[in-house]
């Protein structure tokens, strides 16, 4: 499979799983009756907790607590904790990985990896006679893996639980204007259907091109593509602004307000604000 | 009454490609209009033109008696006195549906020409009452078919309750349900009393609306406004205009080539009689073509 031919598998590819998104976040669990304001404010307070946590133990009930919301989302666990999982693998434990070893962290080595013949010095840095990963450099690890895991697990909790537009309206909540938010839903759109030209294009190209085509003609094809896309892009722009003009924009938009905060989200919010106190308390008593 | 009125009305891209060409022609109000001319005439120039989105190089723009310009549209109260009496509904509904969901869009425009949230709601109930796009509510623009993103983009004009209705080629690539559906609308919006215009070249279409009818040339030009009757009986105008054409096709095993329309005349069109039989059949129509 040649790399377009790949690149355009993965275009539709999110296409599909935005439609997954959009489909669960129908789903009647707790987090999809939230109010998508409360969501937005929930996210940045957790986010600003976990970021506080420096206990291991509590950031492992963080996690066990983000995994309790995510089955009460009546979510698929195994679909959102392979992306959890895979996510913090990279970003999180290969990262902090080197900072196990007592070349980087100092401490008491708990598992040892190898033994060199005499210590080496070199400007600011050492290399110890004995290599191994000590005890707070696997704490060190643990913990900002565990970061990386309940941020994800959070932020995926909301994406999944919330449709893109409600997320991008809930930032009213935090004063964003209306104008910038409808920018973002504009751009979000238009990626779409864009993305689509883009396949149709492509499929189009190569159901024309018959036999071993040299690499010079298919970039020559290709950088006439990105230009007719960016024309597209152009002229549709043109047209939309005529659109949103016929329909009485004059400059300011007024996006449409939400409903009222229900009982309910009342409620969510006393319940989520405490669990994020209790967190803190905690954190402060140990 | 004239509810829009075009004098002179001449327009071409960046000065040099020629789109419409010394172009006058009067719309009444509460009448159905049909603007129809081969692909590149001009029909969709000439429909944003009546709405005032792009304004004519030449010649003078009314609507009820008063002069469109863009100068005059800079001020607020005419911008808002125009823009919630004249909707327009795009070809391509990918343009006009620029919001994140269904409900969202037919609510934009009440909302950005300050109507009560209350009155609006109701008019974004009533719209998807009307259209049966009530399960849409929720869903996102992106996510729907070609039929859906056609009702929701005739929806969103409709929740500003327009005078005057603009439709540029509504009825392209839609299956033939959503298709009479559309069909039915169009009239039954006739019928209340709004004032209807279409750009197509669908003449099948222009038979079962009857509207009056003005022709686009090639040439960019208003080449004859009349009747459906007047317009799709003569043969020359059609042919000049190039909305008949020459081309092979099969009765049974044999394929011969003849002048086409894709149009049969319906008993009405010739006699001015309708005997409310009104139906579309390829078949009734592929065996009255004239030879």
């Amino acid at each position: 499979m040649t790399f377009v031919d790949k690149s355009i598998k993965k275009i539709a590819e999110i296409i599909k799983s935005s439609y997954v998104y959009w489909e669960t976040s129908e789903k009647n669990g707790l987090f999809q009756k939230l109010d998508p304001r409360l969501k937005v404010i929930f996210m940045i307070y957790f986010i600003v907790i976990i970021s506080l946590l420096r206990n291991v133990y509590i950031e492992l009930a963080m996690a066990v607590f983000i995994f309790a919301l995510i089955v009460l989302s009546r979510l698929n666990i195994f679909y959102m904790y392979k992306r959890i999982l895979t996510f913090t693998f990279f970003f999180g434990f290969l990262i902090a990985l080197p900072s196990a070893f007592n070349v980087i962290t100092r401490g008491e080595i708990v598992l040892p990896v190898a033994t060199l013949s005499r210590s080496y010095h070199f400007w600011i840095y050492s290399v110890p006679k004995e290599i191994g990963i000590t005890r707070e450099g696997a704490f060190g690890v643990a913990m900002l893996s565990l970061r990386v895991a309940d941020s994800i697990g959070l932020s995926l909790l909301i994406i999944h639980t919330t449709p893109f537009f409600e997320i991008i309206r809930g930032l009213k909540v935090i004063r964003v204007p209306d104008t910038f938010l409808m920018i973002i839903i504009l751009s979000y759109k238009y990626i779409f259907i864009l993305v689509r030209t883009v396949e149709d294009m492509y499929l189009a190209m190569k159901s024309r091109l018959v036999g071993a085509v040299d690499a010079g003609t298919i970039r020559e094809l290709i950088a006439g593509r990105i230009f007719f896309i960016f024309k597209k892009s152009q002229m549709r722009y043109e047209e939309t602004y005529r659109a949103m003009v016929g329909r009485g924009f004059s400059g300011d938009i007024a996006l449409y307000n939400f409903r009222a905060f229900t009982a309910a989200d009342a409620a969510a919010a006393l319940v989520l604000g405490a669990f994020g106190i209790l967190f803190l308390v905690v954190q402060m008593c140990i | 009454m004239k509810i829009i009125q075009l004098e002179h009305v001449s327009y071409s891209f960046y000065d040099i490609v020629p789109a419409l060409s010394d172009v006058s022609l009067s719309i009444e109000e509460g009448g159905m209009v049909a603007v129809i001319g081969a692909n590149g005439s001009g029909k969709s120039t000439l429909l944003q033109i009546m709405s005032a989105l792009i304004h004519p190089q030449a010649g003078r723009v009314f609507f009820r008696g008063e002069e469109v310009t863009e100068k005059r549209l800079h001020d607020r109260e005419f911008q808002r006195f125009f823009r919630e009496r004249v909707g327009m509904v795009f070809q391509n509904s990918d343009v006009q549906l620029f919001c994140p969901t269904v409900f969202d869009e037919l609510i934009f425009g009440p909302m950005q020409l300050g109507i009560s949230e209350e009155q609006a709601l109701r008019r974004a109930a009533e719209t998807m009452e009307l259209l049966n796009i009530e399960y849409l509510k929720e869903r996102p623009t992106h996510m729907l078919s070609g039929g859906e993103k056609k009702r929701v983009a005739i929806g969103s004009s409709l929740t500003m309750n327009p005078e005057v209705l603009l439709l540029d080629e509504p009825a392209s690539g839609l299956d033939p349900k959503t298709e009479s559906f559309l069909t039915d609308l169009v009239i039954s919006l006739s019928e209340s009393g709004k004032t209807i215009v279409i750009a197509t070249h669908d003449l099948e279409l222009v038979d079962h609306l009857q509207p009056k009818v003005a022709v686009l040339s090639e040439e960019h030009r208003i080449e004859k406004i009349g009747t459906v009757g007047e317009i799709l009986r003569d043969r020359d105008l059609l042919v000049k205009v190039n909305l008949i054409h020459e081309h092979k096709h099969r009765h049974g095993k044999k394929a011969h080539t003849h002048q086409h329309s894709h149009y049969f005349f319906h008993d009405h069109a010739v006699s001015g009689e309708h005997d409310g039989t009104h139906k579309r059949s390829r078949d009734k129509r592929d065996k009255q073509h004239e030879h």
